[in-house]
């Protein structure tokens, strides 16, 4: 049988009335995945974890057996990201974990703008994007701010932490 | 919309050059974590077989060698490729792996030194061989880029670990390539084709996939950046809109949104062919969507 052969029917449910088409402006929206603690566990399950204190824009931990726990923060065009790089004892990267994901585009002067285009057609939404998860598919964003957070701390690592 | 997301893990990480979110239900959170463990690992494990950017990946090592010649490759990229081969051939080549080339000559991806540069890559997706074994040739010389459907096989290959893994309603987005099982409908929101930040909400997903293709934004140059190329002609296609195809798996939804991209709304017979529902939305805020009759205003 081919392969692509196998795919059902499926039932199609759209959101809005038919008809009327919903425009959710989104004064930034934001998705908070995992707390400190929570990230901390994730990446290193059981260990109990020692801050480090220091004058550094990342926040730093250390693992009992010598790894590292560090949170940083970089800023995309539009989005603002929390992250946390776990370090292996000797070195290496552990895991790498998104905590809360924001973006923000200078709403105040557009979202005026982009009511105005839509007056007497956009039916209100009854989403709250800003308290909801929004679950957004669309042309692919980088995440090359990450990579690129990811790489400073690792050279931050070899001047300053790696022993 | 909030009530069906109530006691779930959602986690997110940077792979596939992009964001990739696992979230499931639970009523243990240590089996939840271990199986979005193992989704994230699953996700991890296409990237490095199937980018064409790692000079390490099989993909990189089939670009450098499989011309007139068979390399072996993991289960996972012959299916891909299997895939990529069906799609290209009822697609009449619209679908299409190898313009890969065409990319590399617009710098859309890199140039890998393996790469010759007076060589005429013209091979097309149909002389790809697939030989037993998982070993693949290179009948004309060729360069693949499975960029168009990698992300929706790491969505399916993330969904069917958590499953292995005893979760019974989950949710895996691999920037914009969406895929859920279960009992639970998410809401799915696209942007606005020309204006980013703006969210449409489009769809309630529930046990199906859905992904988005649209040409990059790039404000500050006041153009549109275009990254999808017909295979039958090899023009870069400059549409203005976003499409968006609904199909039962992601890899299926993935490389639709492709070839709806190229044909806009002749693409009806394909999409009934495939079982699969599409929307296509414009700049003037028109949405368009097919759902197996026919194309109707939203």
């Amino acid at each position: 049988m081919s392969i692509l052969k196998k795919f059902k029917a499926f039932p199609f449910h759209l959101v809005s009335v038919p008809g009327i088409v919903m425009i959710v402006a989104t004064p930034g929206f934001a998705t908070v995945y995992l707390t400190i603690e929570q990230a901390q566990q994730v990446i290193f399950p059981g260990q109990n974890l020692t801050p480090i204190e220091g004058t550094l824009k990342q926040k730093i931990w250390r693992t009992e057996d010598g790894g590292f726990f560090i949170l940083d923060k970089v800023i995309g065009k539009h989005e603002l990201i929390t992250y946390a790089l776990g370090i292996n004892p000797d070195g290496s990267i552990r895991q790498i974990e998104i905590m809360d994901y924001r973006e923000a585009y200078g709403y105040e002067i557009r979202q005026k703008r982009w009511r105005r285009q839509f007056v007497g057609k956009t039916a209100t939404a009854s989403l709250n994007l800003n308290e909801d998860i929004v679950n957004i598919s669309g042309a692919t964003l980088s995440c090359r701010h990450v990579t690129e957070g990811v790489k400073g701390i690792m050279n931050l690592y070899e001047r300053m932490l790696k022993k | 919309m909030n009530a069906c997301l109530r006691n779930e893990i959602r986690r997110c990480r940077p792979l596939l050059g992009t964001f990739v979110e696992v979230a499931v239900k639970h009523d243990e959170s240590d089996q939840a974590h271990t199986a979005i463990n193992a989704a994230f690992v699953a996700v991890e494990r296409v990237h490095n077989l199937m980018s064409f950017h790692d000079p390490q990946s099989e993909i990189s090592r089939l670009n450098s060698l499989a011309t007139h010649r068979k390399i072996s490759v993991s289960f996972e990229t012959y299916h891909v490729l299997k895939c990529a081969k069906e799609l290209y051939e009822r697609t009449q080549g619209i679908f299409d792996i190898t313009v890969a080339s065409e990319l590399v000559d617009n710098d859309l991806l890199p140039k890998h030194t393996f790469f010759k540069k007076e060589k005429d890559y013209y091979g097309r997706t149909n002389d790809i061989e697939l030989l037993p074994e998982n070993f693949v040739r290179f009948l004309r010389p060729l360069k693949i880029d499975l960029g168009g459907i990698a992300k929706g096989f790491a969505v399916d290959q993330a969904i069917d670990a958590l499953q292995v893994n005893g979760i019974a309603d989950g949710f895996v987005n691999a920037g914009g390539d969406i895929r859920s099982f279960g009992e639970e409908e998410y809401p799915i929101c696209v942007r606005h084709p020309k204006t980013p930040e703006k969210l449409l909400p489009l769809v309630s997903l529930k046990n199906s996939a859905f992904a988005t293709s649209a040409n990059s934004y790039q404000h500050r140059l006041g153009r549109i950046g275009c990254v999808h190329i017909d295979g039958r002609t090899r023009k870069f296609l400059p549409r203005p809109f976003s499409v968006s195809v609904r199909a039962q798996s992601c890899l299926m939804a993935d490389a639709l949104t492709k070839v709806v991209f190229a044909l806009g709304e002749e693409s009806a017979s394909l999409l009934t062919e495939f079982d699969a529902c599409a929307f296509i939305v414009w700049p003037d805020n028109k949405i368009m969507y097919f759902e197996g009759s026919g194309w109707n205003e939203k």
